[in-house]
Protein backbone atom coordinates (compact mmCIF):
# COMPACT_ATOMS: atom_id res chain seq x y z
CA UNK A 1 0.00 0.00 0.00
CA UNK A 2 3.20 2.54 1.38
CA UNK A 3 4.59 1.64 -1.97
CA UNK A 4 1.77 1.97 -4.47
CA UNK A 5 0.56 5.56 -2.60
CA UNK A 6 4.24 6.38 -3.55
CA UNK A 7 4.58 5.25 -7.15
CA UNK A 8 0.98 7.24 -7.33
CA UNK A 9 2.92 10.18 -6.19
CA UNK A 10 6.25 10.52 -7.75
CA UNK A 11 4.03 9.97 -11.47
CA UNK A 12 2.20 13.51 -10.10
CA UNK A 13 5.65 14.80 -9.37
CA UNK A 14 6.71 13.43 -13.09
CA UNK A 15 3.07 15.27 -14.88
CA UNK A 16 3.98 18.27 -12.75
CA UNK A 17 7.37 18.49 -14.23
CA UNK A 18 6.84 17.61 -17.64
CA UNK A 19 3.75 20.31 -17.67
CA UNK A 20 5.98 22.74 -16.36
CA UNK A 21 8.40 22.15 -19.27
CA UNK A 22 5.43 22.08 -21.79
CA UNK A 23 4.30 25.42 -20.29
CA UNK A 24 7.90 27.21 -20.52
CA UNK A 25 8.57 25.60 -24.11
CA UNK A 26 5.32 27.28 -24.85
CA UNK A 27 6.14 30.28 -23.51
CA UNK A 28 9.22 30.56 -25.16
CA UNK A 29 7.77 30.15 -28.49
CA UNK A 30 5.69 33.43 -28.41
CA UNK A 31 3.33 34.34 -30.83
CA UNK A 32 3.76 33.21 -34.49
CA UNK A 33 2.16 36.12 -35.95
CA UNK A 34 3.24 40.35 -35.36
CA UNK A 35 0.72 42.41 -33.69
CA UNK A 36 -2.32 40.45 -34.75
CA UNK A 37 -4.92 40.51 -32.19
CA UNK A 38 -6.38 36.85 -32.52
CA UNK A 39 -3.01 35.05 -32.21
CA UNK A 40 -2.06 37.15 -28.99
CA UNK A 41 -6.35 36.45 -27.48
CA UNK A 42 -5.16 32.60 -28.63
CA UNK A 43 -1.65 32.71 -27.13
CA UNK A 44 -2.30 34.24 -23.75
CA UNK A 45 -5.48 32.28 -23.43
CA UNK A 46 -3.24 28.89 -24.11
CA UNK A 47 -0.82 30.18 -21.67
CA UNK A 48 -3.89 30.21 -18.97
CA UNK A 49 -5.07 27.08 -19.78
CA UNK A 50 -1.67 25.25 -19.14
CA UNK A 51 -1.00 27.56 -16.15
CA UNK A 52 -4.53 26.61 -14.41
CA UNK A 53 -3.31 22.95 -15.49
CA UNK A 54 -0.05 23.21 -13.38
CA UNK A 55 -2.08 24.64 -10.53
CA UNK A 56 -4.18 22.21 -10.00
CA UNK A 57 -1.64 19.01 -10.46
CA UNK A 58 -0.01 21.14 -8.02
CA UNK A 59 -2.31 20.75 -5.35
CA UNK A 60 -2.62 17.09 -6.38
CA UNK A 61 0.96 16.87 -5.54
CA UNK A 62 0.52 18.39 -1.99
CA UNK A 63 -2.40 16.70 -1.64
CA UNK A 64 -0.72 13.29 -2.45
CA UNK A 65 2.69 14.26 -0.19
CA UNK A 66 0.22 14.97 2.56
CA UNK A 67 -1.22 11.61 2.09
CA UNK A 68 1.90 9.76 2.70
CA UNK A 69 3.10 8.28 6.20
CA UNK A 70 6.85 8.29 7.69
CA UNK A 71 6.80 4.17 7.08
CA UNK A 72 7.61 2.20 9.90
CA UNK A 73 10.67 0.49 8.57
CA UNK A 74 13.35 1.12 5.91
CA UNK A 75 12.79 0.34 2.93
CA UNK A 76 14.16 -2.01 0.73
CA UNK A 77 16.03 -0.82 -1.68
CA UNK A 78 18.99 -3.25 -3.29
CA UNK A 79 21.85 -2.82 -3.67
CA UNK A 80 21.80 0.87 -3.88
CA UNK A 81 21.28 0.75 0.19
CA UNK A 82 24.97 0.32 -0.02
CA UNK A 83 25.56 3.51 -1.14
CA UNK A 84 24.49 5.08 2.17
CA UNK A 85 25.83 2.44 4.29
CA UNK A 86 29.28 2.76 6.34
CA UNK A 87 32.27 2.63 4.48
CA UNK A 88 34.76 2.33 6.91
CA UNK A 89 37.59 -0.33 5.35
CA UNK A 90 37.86 -2.31 8.37
CA UNK A 91 34.30 -2.73 8.40
CA UNK A 92 33.85 -4.19 5.26
CA UNK A 93 37.29 -6.04 4.63
CA UNK A 94 36.43 -5.18 0.84
CA UNK A 95 40.41 -4.29 0.83
CA UNK A 96 42.11 -7.84 1.24
CA UNK A 97 39.28 -9.09 -1.66
CA UNK A 98 40.01 -5.95 -3.85
CA UNK A 99 43.43 -6.39 -3.51
CA UNK A 100 42.93 -10.27 -4.72
CA UNK A 101 40.70 -9.57 -7.56
CA UNK A 102 43.07 -6.88 -8.71
CA UNK A 103 46.55 -9.34 -8.37
CA UNK A 104 43.95 -11.80 -10.20
CA UNK A 105 43.31 -9.39 -13.25
CA UNK A 106 46.60 -8.85 -13.80
CA UNK A 107 48.01 -12.38 -14.16
CA UNK A 108 45.03 -12.78 -16.46
CA UNK A 109 46.13 -9.94 -18.67
CA UNK A 110 49.84 -11.14 -18.57
CA UNK A 111 49.30 -14.71 -19.10
CA UNK A 112 46.77 -13.74 -22.01
CA UNK A 113 49.34 -11.45 -23.63
CA UNK A 114 51.92 -14.00 -23.37
CA UNK A 115 50.31 -16.85 -25.27
CA UNK A 116 48.47 -14.42 -27.54
CA UNK A 117 52.37 -13.58 -28.97
CA UNK A 118 53.24 -17.41 -28.35
CA UNK A 119 50.05 -18.46 -30.44
CA UNK A 120 51.19 -15.88 -33.51
CA UNK A 121 54.47 -16.95 -33.11
CA UNK A 122 54.02 -20.85 -33.83
CA UNK A 123 51.25 -21.46 -36.09
CA UNK A 124 49.53 -24.60 -33.57
CA UNK A 125 46.58 -23.19 -34.72
CA UNK A 126 44.46 -26.14 -35.91
CA UNK A 127 41.37 -26.25 -37.76
CA UNK A 128 38.53 -26.26 -34.93
CA UNK A 129 39.97 -23.49 -32.72
CA UNK A 130 40.48 -21.35 -36.22
CA UNK A 131 37.07 -22.67 -37.31
CA UNK A 132 35.15 -21.08 -34.45
CA UNK A 133 37.08 -18.11 -34.28
CA UNK A 134 37.65 -16.45 -37.54
CA UNK A 135 35.42 -18.30 -39.93
CA UNK A 136 33.30 -15.11 -40.86
CA UNK A 137 36.35 -13.08 -41.46
CA UNK A 138 37.35 -15.65 -44.36
CA UNK A 139 34.95 -15.19 -46.61
CA UNK A 140 36.80 -17.88 -48.88
CA UNK A 141 38.11 -20.17 -45.73
CA UNK A 142 40.52 -23.46 -45.67
CA UNK A 143 37.23 -25.20 -44.74
CA UNK A 144 36.06 -24.90 -47.85
CA UNK A 145 34.52 -28.06 -48.78
CA UNK A 146 34.24 -27.76 -52.71
CA UNK A 147 34.74 -31.59 -53.96
CA UNK A 148 36.81 -30.72 -56.65
CA UNK A 149 39.01 -28.67 -55.35
CA UNK A 150 41.01 -30.92 -53.86
CA UNK A 151 41.02 -33.29 -57.32
CA UNK A 152 41.96 -29.97 -58.80
CA UNK A 153 44.60 -29.19 -56.17
CA UNK A 154 46.03 -32.40 -56.35
CA UNK A 155 46.23 -32.85 -60.37
CA UNK A 156 48.32 -29.53 -60.07
CA UNK A 157 51.09 -30.97 -58.17
CA UNK A 158 54.16 -31.81 -60.12
CA UNK A 159 55.02 -34.79 -58.92
CA UNK A 160 57.91 -36.95 -60.27
CA UNK A 161 57.05 -39.61 -62.16
CA UNK A 162 57.36 -42.51 -59.17
CA UNK A 163 55.02 -41.19 -57.04
CA UNK A 164 51.66 -41.77 -57.98
CA UNK A 165 48.48 -41.56 -55.68
CA UNK A 166 44.35 -42.08 -55.78
CA UNK A 167 41.77 -39.44 -53.54
CA UNK A 168 38.31 -41.16 -52.09
CA UNK A 169 36.22 -39.90 -49.66
CA UNK A 170 35.53 -42.08 -47.20
CA UNK A 171 34.20 -39.46 -44.74
CA UNK A 172 31.42 -37.39 -46.64
CA UNK A 173 33.13 -34.00 -49.02
CA UNK A 174 36.44 -34.66 -46.91
CA UNK A 175 39.35 -36.44 -48.92
CA UNK A 176 41.32 -39.26 -48.40
CA UNK A 177 44.57 -39.14 -51.15
CA UNK A 178 46.73 -42.46 -50.69
CA UNK A 179 49.98 -41.87 -52.23
CA UNK A 180 52.76 -44.39 -53.08
CA UNK A 181 56.17 -43.02 -53.67
CA UNK A 182 58.66 -45.15 -55.58
CA UNK A 183 58.37 -48.42 -54.11
CA UNK A 184 59.29 -47.01 -50.80
CA UNK A 185 56.45 -46.03 -49.13
CA UNK A 186 52.49 -45.31 -48.86
CA UNK A 187 50.79 -42.24 -47.15
CA UNK A 188 47.12 -41.75 -46.03
CA UNK A 189 46.31 -37.63 -46.39
CA UNK A 190 43.40 -37.05 -44.79
CA UNK A 191 42.14 -33.85 -45.72
CA UNK A 192 39.40 -31.63 -43.79
CA UNK A 193 38.71 -29.01 -46.83
CA UNK A 194 41.97 -27.94 -47.77
CA UNK A 195 43.72 -28.55 -44.71
CA UNK A 196 45.27 -31.97 -43.56
CA UNK A 197 44.40 -33.15 -40.73
CA UNK A 198 46.17 -36.64 -40.50
CA UNK A 199 48.83 -38.61 -42.15
CA UNK A 200 49.54 -42.44 -41.66
CA UNK A 201 52.59 -43.87 -43.18
CA UNK A 202 53.21 -47.23 -43.79
CA UNK A 203 55.46 -49.68 -45.85
CA UNK A 204 55.09 -50.50 -49.31
CA UNK A 205 54.00 -54.04 -48.55
CA UNK A 206 51.89 -53.08 -45.96
CA UNK A 207 47.87 -52.59 -46.52
CA UNK A 208 46.81 -49.13 -46.60
CA UNK A 209 43.14 -48.49 -47.44
CA UNK A 210 40.04 -46.96 -46.06
CA UNK A 211 39.16 -49.35 -43.39
CA UNK A 212 42.06 -49.03 -42.14
CA UNK A 213 43.92 -45.81 -42.15
CA UNK A 214 44.86 -44.95 -38.76
CA UNK A 215 46.86 -48.58 -37.83
CA UNK A 216 50.33 -47.95 -37.47
CA UNK A 217 53.28 -49.27 -39.58
CA UNK A 218 55.07 -52.93 -38.15
CA UNK A 219 57.98 -51.26 -39.34
CA UNK A 220 59.82 -49.17 -36.95
CA UNK A 221 61.57 -46.93 -39.64
CA UNK A 222 57.28 -46.00 -40.64
CA UNK A 223 56.44 -45.39 -37.45
CA UNK A 224 59.28 -43.15 -37.17
CA UNK A 225 58.69 -40.98 -40.61
CA UNK A 226 55.02 -41.12 -39.84
CA UNK A 227 55.88 -38.70 -36.73
CA UNK A 228 58.25 -36.52 -38.38
CA UNK A 229 55.15 -36.17 -41.26
CA UNK A 230 52.98 -35.07 -38.35
CA UNK A 231 55.52 -31.93 -37.61
CA UNK A 232 55.89 -31.31 -40.83
CA UNK A 233 51.76 -30.89 -40.98
CA UNK A 234 52.14 -28.38 -38.10
CA UNK A 235 55.30 -26.38 -39.96
CA UNK A 236 53.44 -26.54 -43.39
CA UNK A 237 49.77 -25.33 -41.72
CA UNK A 238 48.70 -22.31 -43.54
CA UNK A 239 45.11 -21.19 -43.20
CA UNK A 240 45.45 -17.94 -45.29
CA UNK A 241 47.33 -19.83 -48.11
CA UNK A 242 46.04 -23.53 -47.75
CA UNK A 243 46.46 -24.51 -51.49
CA UNK A 244 50.53 -23.54 -51.01
CA UNK A 245 50.47 -25.45 -47.94
CA UNK A 246 49.18 -28.55 -49.28
CA UNK A 247 51.68 -28.22 -52.75
CA UNK A 248 55.14 -27.43 -49.89
CA UNK A 249 53.85 -30.19 -48.33
CA UNK A 250 53.81 -33.12 -50.92
CA UNK A 251 57.14 -31.55 -52.12
CA UNK A 252 58.61 -32.71 -48.89
CA UNK A 253 56.37 -35.69 -48.56
CA UNK A 254 58.35 -36.84 -51.64
CA UNK A 255 61.58 -36.15 -50.90
CA UNK A 256 61.48 -39.34 -48.44
CA UNK A 257 61.78 -41.68 -52.46
CA UNK A 258 65.28 -41.53 -51.08
CA UNK A 259 64.61 -42.65 -47.79
CA UNK A 260 67.11 -45.78 -47.71
CA UNK A 261 69.37 -44.86 -50.63
CA UNK A 262 70.77 -41.12 -48.62
CA UNK A 263 72.83 -40.89 -45.84
CA UNK A 264 72.88 -38.73 -42.77
CA UNK A 265 74.08 -35.25 -43.81
CA UNK A 266 75.31 -34.86 -40.42
CA UNK A 267 77.05 -37.96 -39.54
CA UNK A 268 77.44 -39.46 -42.80
CA UNK A 269 76.44 -42.86 -41.95
CA UNK A 270 73.25 -44.78 -42.79
CA UNK A 271 72.31 -46.34 -40.13
CA UNK A 272 72.03 -44.85 -36.37
CA UNK A 273 70.21 -46.97 -34.28
CA UNK A 274 69.25 -49.76 -36.27
CA UNK A 275 67.13 -46.74 -38.32
CA UNK A 276 68.24 -45.20 -41.30
CA UNK A 277 68.04 -40.94 -41.48
CA UNK A 278 64.44 -40.86 -40.96
CA UNK A 279 64.16 -36.85 -40.45
CA UNK A 280 63.85 -34.73 -43.35
CA UNK A 281 64.67 -31.22 -43.67
CA UNK A 282 61.41 -29.42 -43.98
CA UNK A 283 63.40 -26.53 -46.30
CA UNK A 284 66.49 -27.92 -48.05
CA UNK A 285 65.24 -31.71 -47.91
CA UNK A 286 68.27 -33.09 -46.74
CA UNK A 287 68.15 -36.27 -44.58
CA UNK A 288 69.51 -36.41 -40.83
CA UNK A 289 69.03 -38.89 -38.15
CA UNK A 290 66.72 -38.05 -35.49
CA UNK A 291 69.58 -37.86 -33.24
CA UNK A 292 71.62 -36.15 -35.44
CA UNK A 293 69.73 -33.03 -35.92
CA UNK A 294 70.03 -30.80 -32.89
CA UNK A 295 74.01 -31.80 -32.59
CA UNK B 1 58.71 -58.77 -46.46
CA UNK B 2 61.91 -57.48 -46.80
CA UNK B 3 65.04 -57.88 -48.92
CA UNK B 4 67.66 -60.43 -47.77
CA UNK B 5 71.40 -60.74 -48.71
CA UNK B 6 73.37 -63.58 -47.86
CA UNK B 7 77.37 -63.14 -46.59
CA UNK B 8 79.47 -66.33 -46.18
CA UNK B 9 82.07 -64.97 -43.10
CA UNK B 10 85.68 -65.88 -43.53
CA UNK B 11 86.82 -68.48 -41.00
CA UNK B 12 90.40 -67.30 -39.36
CA UNK B 13 92.75 -69.88 -39.18
CA UNK B 14 92.68 -71.80 -35.78
CA UNK B 15 89.38 -70.49 -34.57
CA UNK B 16 86.26 -72.30 -34.67
CA UNK B 17 82.85 -71.91 -35.75
CA UNK B 18 81.20 -71.89 -32.15
CA UNK B 19 83.59 -69.40 -31.07
CA UNK B 20 83.23 -66.87 -34.01
CA UNK B 21 79.44 -67.35 -34.12
CA UNK B 22 79.88 -66.03 -30.25
CA UNK B 23 81.92 -63.50 -31.01
CA UNK B 24 79.65 -61.68 -33.92
CA UNK B 25 76.40 -62.19 -31.37
CA UNK B 26 78.04 -60.58 -28.42
CA UNK B 27 78.98 -57.74 -31.02
CA UNK B 28 75.16 -57.68 -32.19
CA UNK B 29 74.42 -57.30 -28.64
CA UNK B 30 76.25 -54.51 -27.36
CA UNK B 31 74.76 -53.38 -30.88
CA UNK B 32 71.91 -52.99 -29.47
CA UNK B 33 70.00 -55.69 -31.10
CA UNK B 34 67.86 -58.28 -29.16
CA UNK B 35 67.64 -62.13 -29.18
CA UNK B 36 64.69 -63.62 -31.25
CA UNK B 37 64.45 -66.87 -31.63
CA UNK B 38 66.37 -69.23 -33.52
CA UNK B 39 66.14 -70.22 -37.14
CA UNK B 40 66.32 -72.64 -39.69
CA UNK B 41 67.07 -73.03 -43.42
CA UNK B 42 67.85 -77.00 -44.65
CA UNK B 43 67.88 -78.53 -48.25
CA UNK B 44 67.59 -82.08 -49.53
CA UNK B 45 68.41 -83.15 -52.96
CA UNK B 46 66.56 -85.46 -55.22
CA UNK B 47 68.16 -87.17 -58.29
CA UNK B 48 65.73 -88.73 -60.84
CA UNK B 49 66.41 -92.56 -61.94
CA UNK B 50 68.27 -92.42 -65.18
CA UNK B 51 66.43 -92.96 -68.14
CA UNK B 52 67.14 -93.58 -71.85
CA UNK B 53 68.07 -90.36 -73.39
CA UNK B 54 66.66 -88.41 -70.91
CA UNK B 55 69.06 -86.11 -68.88
CA UNK B 56 68.94 -86.67 -65.13
CA UNK B 57 67.07 -84.04 -63.36
CA UNK B 58 67.76 -82.36 -60.01
CA UNK B 59 64.72 -81.52 -57.75
CA UNK B 60 66.02 -79.27 -54.55
CA UNK B 61 63.63 -79.15 -51.64
CA UNK B 62 64.30 -76.66 -49.37
CA UNK B 63 62.57 -74.91 -45.98
CA UNK B 64 62.70 -72.06 -44.37
CA UNK B 65 61.82 -71.44 -40.87
CA UNK B 66 60.95 -67.71 -41.28
CA UNK B 67 58.03 -69.42 -43.45
CA UNK B 68 56.91 -72.05 -41.55
CA UNK B 69 54.21 -73.54 -43.90
CA UNK B 70 55.93 -73.81 -46.86
CA UNK B 71 58.29 -76.25 -48.70
CA UNK B 72 60.32 -74.70 -51.41
CA UNK B 73 61.52 -75.98 -54.00
CA UNK B 74 63.36 -75.81 -57.56
CA UNK B 75 63.84 -78.24 -60.39
CA UNK B 76 66.96 -78.45 -62.10
CA UNK B 77 66.91 -80.06 -65.96
CA UNK B 78 70.67 -79.60 -66.07
CA UNK B 79 70.38 -77.05 -68.82
CA UNK B 80 70.83 -74.14 -66.29
CA UNK B 81 67.25 -73.68 -66.43
CA UNK B 82 65.27 -73.67 -63.20
CA UNK B 83 61.95 -73.93 -62.35
CA UNK B 84 60.58 -72.90 -58.53
CA UNK B 85 57.69 -73.41 -56.62
CA UNK B 86 56.30 -72.97 -53.43
CA UNK B 87 53.96 -75.33 -52.16
CA UNK B 88 52.38 -76.48 -48.52
CA UNK B 89 54.36 -78.97 -46.49
CA UNK B 90 51.88 -81.74 -47.72
CA UNK B 91 54.46 -81.76 -50.40
CA UNK B 92 57.60 -82.78 -48.76
CA UNK B 93 55.06 -86.51 -48.46
CA UNK B 94 54.90 -86.24 -52.03
CA UNK B 95 58.50 -86.65 -52.73
CA UNK B 96 58.13 -89.59 -50.51
CA UNK B 97 55.83 -90.89 -52.97
CA UNK B 98 57.81 -90.53 -55.91
CA UNK B 99 60.88 -92.58 -54.93
CA UNK B 100 60.41 -94.45 -58.16
CA UNK B 101 61.49 -91.59 -59.93
CA UNK B 102 63.52 -89.30 -57.70
CA UNK B 103 66.09 -91.10 -55.03
CA UNK B 104 67.33 -88.19 -52.17
CA UNK B 105 71.04 -87.95 -52.08
CA UNK B 106 71.21 -88.53 -48.07
CA UNK B 107 74.60 -87.54 -48.32
CA UNK B 108 74.30 -83.77 -49.34
CA UNK B 109 71.56 -83.09 -46.92
CA UNK B 110 72.80 -79.35 -45.93
CA UNK B 111 71.11 -76.73 -43.58
CA UNK B 112 72.10 -73.65 -41.95
CA UNK B 113 70.52 -72.97 -37.95
CA UNK B 114 71.46 -70.48 -35.53
CA UNK B 115 70.54 -67.62 -33.69
CA UNK B 116 68.01 -65.11 -34.99
CA UNK B 117 68.40 -61.18 -34.11
CA UNK B 118 66.38 -58.27 -34.64
CA UNK B 119 68.21 -54.67 -34.58
CA UNK B 120 65.78 -51.80 -35.58
CA UNK B 121 64.21 -53.24 -38.79
CA UNK B 122 66.99 -55.48 -39.49
CA UNK B 123 66.83 -59.03 -38.92
CA UNK B 124 69.83 -60.88 -38.68
CA UNK B 125 70.91 -64.56 -38.67
CA UNK B 126 74.37 -66.04 -37.81
CA UNK B 127 74.07 -69.28 -39.40
CA UNK B 128 76.38 -72.65 -38.59
CA UNK B 129 76.15 -74.50 -42.14
CA UNK B 130 76.33 -78.48 -41.64
CA UNK B 131 76.37 -81.04 -44.21
CA UNK B 132 75.87 -84.47 -42.47
CA UNK B 133 76.83 -83.47 -38.76
CA UNK B 134 79.54 -81.94 -40.21
CA UNK B 135 79.93 -77.90 -39.81
CA UNK B 136 81.10 -76.24 -43.32
CA UNK B 137 81.21 -72.61 -42.56
CA UNK B 138 79.36 -69.68 -41.14
CA UNK B 139 76.65 -68.08 -43.45
CA UNK B 140 75.00 -64.45 -42.10
CA UNK B 141 71.69 -63.72 -43.32
CA UNK B 142 70.72 -60.56 -43.22
CA UNK B 143 67.10 -58.91 -44.39
CA UNK B 144 66.10 -55.32 -44.19
CA UNK B 145 62.70 -55.85 -43.57
CA UNK B 146 60.56 -52.16 -44.21
CA UNK B 147 62.32 -52.36 -48.13
CA UNK B 148 61.01 -53.98 -51.11
CA UNK B 149 64.35 -53.82 -53.43
CA UNK B 150 67.56 -54.18 -52.51
CA UNK B 151 68.96 -51.47 -54.91
CA UNK B 152 67.31 -48.86 -52.69
CA UNK B 153 68.56 -50.62 -49.63
CA UNK B 154 71.98 -52.32 -50.35
CA UNK B 155 74.16 -49.82 -49.00
CA UNK B 156 72.39 -49.63 -45.87
CA UNK B 157 72.89 -53.13 -45.79
CA UNK B 158 76.51 -52.94 -46.45
CA UNK B 159 76.91 -50.66 -44.00
CA UNK B 160 75.22 -52.79 -41.42
CA UNK B 161 77.39 -55.97 -42.95
CA UNK B 162 80.79 -54.16 -42.48
CA UNK B 163 79.65 -53.03 -39.01
CA UNK B 164 79.17 -55.30 -37.18
CA UNK B 165 81.46 -58.36 -38.95
CA UNK B 166 84.00 -56.46 -39.67
CA UNK B 167 84.98 -57.50 -42.86
CA UNK B 168 85.13 -55.14 -46.15
CA UNK B 169 81.60 -55.94 -48.38
CA UNK B 170 82.30 -55.47 -52.20
CA UNK B 171 80.10 -52.21 -53.15
CA UNK B 172 78.72 -54.03 -55.96
CA UNK B 173 75.23 -55.93 -55.41
CA UNK B 174 75.72 -59.58 -54.77
CA UNK B 175 76.38 -61.92 -57.52
CA UNK B 176 73.21 -63.37 -56.86
CA UNK B 177 70.95 -60.28 -58.18
CA UNK B 178 73.02 -59.62 -61.14
CA UNK B 179 73.79 -62.92 -62.85
CA UNK B 180 69.99 -63.72 -63.31
CA UNK B 181 69.36 -64.31 -66.98
CA UNK B 182 65.64 -63.83 -68.44
CA UNK B 183 64.47 -64.97 -72.27
CA UNK B 184 63.62 -61.42 -73.98
CA UNK B 185 60.72 -61.51 -76.59
CA UNK B 186 63.47 -62.17 -79.21
CA UNK B 187 64.39 -65.47 -77.55
CA UNK B 188 67.60 -64.56 -76.36
CA UNK B 189 68.90 -64.94 -73.19
CA UNK B 190 69.29 -61.73 -71.41
CA UNK B 191 70.90 -60.75 -68.02
CA UNK B 192 68.04 -59.24 -66.06
CA UNK B 193 69.10 -56.61 -63.19
CA UNK B 194 67.51 -58.19 -59.96
CA UNK B 195 68.29 -55.53 -58.08
CA UNK B 196 65.66 -53.43 -59.41
CA UNK B 197 62.82 -56.26 -58.61
CA UNK B 198 60.38 -56.67 -55.78
CA UNK B 199 61.85 -59.11 -53.83
CA UNK B 200 60.36 -62.55 -53.29
CA UNK B 201 60.79 -65.28 -50.10
CA UNK B 202 61.87 -67.51 -53.30
CA UNK B 203 64.67 -65.44 -53.80
CA UNK B 204 65.86 -65.96 -50.38
CA UNK B 205 66.03 -69.52 -50.98
CA UNK B 206 67.30 -69.26 -54.05
CA UNK B 207 70.22 -67.31 -52.51
CA UNK B 208 70.73 -70.26 -49.60
CA UNK B 209 70.47 -73.11 -52.83
CA UNK B 210 73.64 -71.16 -54.63
CA UNK B 211 75.14 -71.02 -51.34
CA UNK B 212 74.58 -74.68 -50.22
CA UNK B 213 75.91 -75.68 -54.19
CA UNK B 214 78.87 -73.61 -53.21
CA UNK B 215 79.48 -75.68 -50.01
CA UNK B 216 78.76 -78.79 -51.74
CA UNK B 217 81.45 -78.45 -54.11
CA UNK B 218 84.13 -78.12 -51.19
CA UNK B 219 83.45 -81.07 -49.69
CA UNK B 220 86.40 -83.39 -51.56
CA UNK B 221 88.55 -80.73 -50.73
CA UNK B 222 87.65 -80.67 -46.89
CA UNK B 223 87.91 -84.26 -46.83
CA UNK B 224 91.32 -84.10 -48.85
CA UNK B 225 92.70 -81.33 -46.55
CA UNK B 226 92.88 -84.26 -43.69
CA UNK B 227 89.51 -85.47 -41.57
CA UNK B 228 89.03 -83.14 -39.34
CA UNK B 229 88.70 -80.02 -41.59
CA UNK B 230 85.16 -79.30 -40.86
CA UNK B 231 84.95 -80.24 -36.89
CA UNK B 232 81.76 -80.31 -35.67
CA UNK B 233 79.99 -76.94 -34.35
CA UNK B 234 81.63 -76.14 -30.43
CA UNK B 235 83.62 -79.79 -31.32
CA UNK B 236 84.99 -80.55 -28.02
CA UNK B 237 88.65 -80.73 -29.89
CA UNK B 238 88.91 -77.78 -31.75
CA UNK B 239 87.82 -76.17 -28.83
CA UNK B 240 89.94 -77.82 -26.45
CA UNK B 241 92.85 -76.93 -28.96
CA UNK B 242 92.57 -73.44 -28.24
CA UNK B 243 91.38 -72.90 -24.75
CA UNK B 244 93.10 -69.02 -25.05
CA UNK B 245 90.76 -68.10 -27.71
CA UNK B 246 87.54 -68.75 -25.61
CA UNK B 247 88.80 -66.90 -22.52
CA UNK B 248 89.31 -64.09 -25.47
CA UNK B 249 85.40 -64.37 -25.96
CA UNK B 250 85.53 -61.09 -23.94
CA UNK B 251 86.98 -59.05 -27.38
CA UNK B 252 83.00 -59.36 -28.15
CA UNK B 253 82.86 -56.28 -26.36
CA UNK B 254 84.75 -54.04 -28.80
ZN1 LIG C 1 73.32 -39.10 -38.49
Amino acid sequence: MIMDKLNVTLTAVKNLRSNVRQCFEHLADGTDGEGVEESRNKFVHEFQEKYNNINSQLREVEQLINGLQVPPTAYHLGNTTYLAQETSQDRQALYPQLVNSYKWIDKVHDHSFLAFNNLNQNTLRRSYNYCSQKRQRLPFSSFNNDPDHIEKLLSEINYPTHTTYKVFRPFGSNAVAIVTIANVLKAAIVFKGVLIEWVTVKGFDEQLDHDDLWAESRYEVFRKVQEHTHSAMLHFYSPTLPDLAVKSYMTWLNSHYKLFLEPCKRCGKFIANGLPPTRRDLRTLEPFHEECRNC
Amino acid sequence: MGVTVLQPYPLPDGKSGAHIIDLLGKRLLSLGATHAGQFLVDCETFISTPQHGAPTRAVHVLHNSEYPASTFSMIDNGTGKQVSLVADNIFDLLMLKMTATFTSKKQTKIESRGARFEYGDFVIKLGSVTMMEHFKGILIEIEYRPCVMLSYCWEMIREMLQGFLGINVAKEYPSYFTTQTIINAMGQQQVHPKQNDIYEPMDTVKQYLEHFTNYRKHVQMHTAMGGTGGGGVGGPVVMGMQPSSVGGAGMGRA
